[in-house]
């Protein structure tokens, strides 16, 4: 493996990009041994009769169970997991944005971590890959998942067919109506596709007797994949709010810092939008725990007020109330988001110890309108060409007022926000903006 | 050194009778220290085992210090008191003076530093001042600075709980998690929550564990085959411990 990764240093070499493989770090970063506060554990509801923790024990693979409550400040990356990480995409380009700069008339600069340029055009990638590797690991012949926006189904497609392994997924209805294109690719990659509230579950079953037209949410599929996972004896692959998933998405916060010292510079101020929060902790966390950087700013979607509205208590992850309790910052299990376009920031739930760095004041909030955020899409696209997730343009949006607030203030703050995930599959809301 | 084996009950379970001759016997077998279960209102960081045993003789007893004063007339080891401070905060002088004249050494409050983070100092200086020993509780998710921090104020040993809940076996490296501890402590290090099977203690006491708290195993024992059961168990425990010194 090490002889592999050494072949394709080589080849960097040959054109003058020989650091770049070497961004790509040999560990993950855990934030709980650096937290102020202990985080509270997971647990079952006080009428529980049976056990979720133990129930995990049977539907996600056991070494990413291991990971997910291990103490160790550093996680070993398998050397077979950084081959795949280079294969699919990664380092990662860090980029800064003169053009966007000079548009925004600010003093600051601006860097961007662009992890749209993995091959499944998102961050959600970095935890698949070691998810699905750690389940073919234990022998497993499938994994099973669900989506909303596309970007993790996409993600856990791709990674179990590099692994020679089958995927299910179950895909948000209104999103596998509203986004073929999400669809077709998952399909592509060898994934098999369910539109959820679906027929082939009890829980989805269910909910279509209730409503046979249910646009369905992020709740009602991760509960039909958990119940089909168990059922059938899969593995069940976990897209974002858990530790591990955090632990995974180090790597783009790793690499970051890799690059920057590479470049000889520090960013003052670390953004990224947050749906359950794993993008944003991976890319912040390693900063944070580094001390690098004196703000850290999270952003959520104004129709879905779960820093302004959210209360921090014990809740479900999932609607059906299968997966143990977290304590966590949250809208409750039964919330239905409005159906906004940035599907990935539709969820009633806030990573623990994202919760907690919220509520100590280490992690900052803003909260931006589809509106508002389509207008920081336009402009960042016009200026550096790239089409952003609607996602990822909360993060710019946040980035725009920061640097604004530094050409008010005359100050030149280095102003660094992770770029999740290109927007090229969601053509259809930039042309429903701009009919608005 | 002798290795030390706690070995927790809920008090009162399954009967009277059968609780006092446990302690009896499990004194005689070799438990260095007894954390004797007080039912809180919630046991929320229990598994469902030791909660069932909860309600058990919550539906049975009405006076835990009654019992808590019998267990004493049984045994001259430490007796640590184990509740959840959720449950006994709003009267927690008068909790502590009550468990101390019944026969407790000392007492432990699983959600002590997960739920009161900030407060936490103030309630181990008012057991030490009602002449209690505060056994700390400590665990993985709890960050390293303050893990050091709270080890000096932690007697007669610092309690660590190696996996979310009791009785539930989740996938954790305990030699890799103990070894970390012990660089971060000076004190005695007590391993349990969720350690399950002979595996799990020679792996806790191998990377330097000074003990091992035993409570489900026991209770999952007295479950299926009785009191002779759950003695078993201690015997079986002692002889790992005794392999250690």
């Amino acid at each position: 493996m090490q002889q592999k990764i050494h072949r394709v240093t080589f080849l960097y070499l040959k054109v003058n990009f020989f650091a770049m493989i070497e961004f790509i770090p040999r560990y993950w970063y855990n934030i709980v041994p650096d937290l102020s506060r202990p985080l509270p554990p997971p647990r079952d509801p006080e009428d529980s009769n049976f056990s979720r923790i133990e129930l995990l024990n049977s539907i996600i693979p056991k070494e990413v169970l291991r990971q997910q409550f291990t103490a160790e400040r550093y996680v070993k990356i398998p050397d077979d997991v950084i081959e795949l990480y280079s294969l699919a995409g990664r380092p990662t380009p860090l980029m800064r944005a003169k053009n966007f700069e000079e548009a925004l008339d600010t003093p600051a600069k601006i860097y961007f971590k662009y992890e749209g340029a993995t091959h499944s055009g998102s961050h959600k990638i970095n935890t698949a890959i070691p998810q699905a590797y750690f389940a073919k690991e234990e022998g497993v012949e499938r994994v099973v998942t669900e989506t909303g926006a596309g970007q993790w189904g996409t993600a856990v497609a791709l990674a179990a067919s590099l692994m020679k392994i089958k995927s299910t997924v179950f895909m948000v209805r209104v999103s596998y109506e509203q986004k073929p294109g999400r669809r077709t690719m998952m399909n592509l990659y060898g994934a098999e596709v369910y539109a959820s509230p679906s027929e082939v579950t009890e829980y989805g079953r269910k909910e279509l007797r209730k409503n046979p037209s249910n646009p369905g949410s992020l709740g009602i599929a991760m509960s039909e994949a958990i119940e089909y996972a168990i059922n059938k004896g899969y593995r069940y692959l976990v897209g974002s709010v858990m530790e591990v998933v955090l632990l995974h998405q180090s790597v783009i916060g790793l690499e970051a810092i890799n690059q920057f010292d590479y470049i000889g510079e520090t960013p003052d101020v670390l953004i990224g939008c947050v749906g359950g929060g794993s993008n944003f902790a991976g890319f912040s966390y390693p900063f944070i725990g580094s001390k690098r950087g004196s703000r850290y700013i999270a952003v959520g979607s104004s129709e879905i007020k779960k820093f302004s509205k959210g209360v921090y208590e014990y809740d479900f992850p999932d609607s059906a109330g299968l997966l143990p309790m977290l304590k966590m910052i949250t809208l409750g299990k039964d919330y239905v988001p409005p159906p906004i376009y940035s599907g990935g920031l539709r969820y009633h739930g806030l990573a623990p110890t994202l919760s907690l760095l919220v509520r100590d004041k280490t992690v900052e909030w803003m909260e931006f309108s589809e509106t508002e955020i389509y207008e920081a899409a336009k402009l960042f696209a016009r200026t550096q060409g790239i089409v952003p997730a609607p996602e990822s343009a909360h993060a710019i949006m946040a980035a725009i007022k920061v640097a604004q607030e530094a050409r008010e203030k005359k100050e030149r703050p280095v102003i660094a926000f992770n770029l999740s995930g290109h927007g090229l599959l969601d053509l259809s809301y930039y042309q429903k903006m701009e009919a608005k | 050194m002798k290795k030390l084996l706690v070995s927790y009950m809920t008090i009162g379970y399954p009967n009277e009778e059968d609780y006092l001759n446990f302690i009896k016997k499990a004194d005689e077998l070799g438990t260095d220290v007894f954390e004797l279960g007080y039912p809180p209102d919630f046991a929320k960081y229990d598994g469902p085992l030791i909660r069932k045993s909860y309600s058990k003789v919550k539906s049975v007893f009405k006076n835990f210090s009654e019992l808590i004063s019998k267990s004493r007339n049984f045994t001259e080891k430490k007796i640590i008191v184990l509740t959840y401070l959720e449950s006994v905060q709003n009267n927690l002088d008068e909790f502590l003076e009550n468990v101390r004249s019944h026969g407790a050494d000392g007492v432990l409050f699983p959600d002590l530093l997960v739920d009161f983070p900030e407060s936490y100092s103030g309630y181990i200086k008012q057991i030490s001042e009602k002449r209690l020993e505060p056994v700390i509780f400590v665990s993985p998710f709890v960050p390293d600075r303050l893990i050091s921090e709270v080890s000096a104020l932690s007697r007669p040993f610092l309690y660590y709980g190696i996996r979310p809940t009791t009785g539930i076996v989740t996938p954790v490296g305990i030699g890799t998690l103990v070894k970390r501890v012990k660089n971060l402590i000076d004190n005695r290090l007590i391993v349990g929550f969720g350690l399950k099977g002979d595996d799990d203690i020679r792996e806790a006491l191998s990377a330097g564990a000074d003990g091992v708290a035993v409570g489900t195993a026991y209770i999952e024992a007295f479950e299926a085959v009785g009191l002779k059961g759950a003695l078993d168990v201690v015997k079986k425990v002692r002889n790992i411990l005794d392999e250690f010194e």
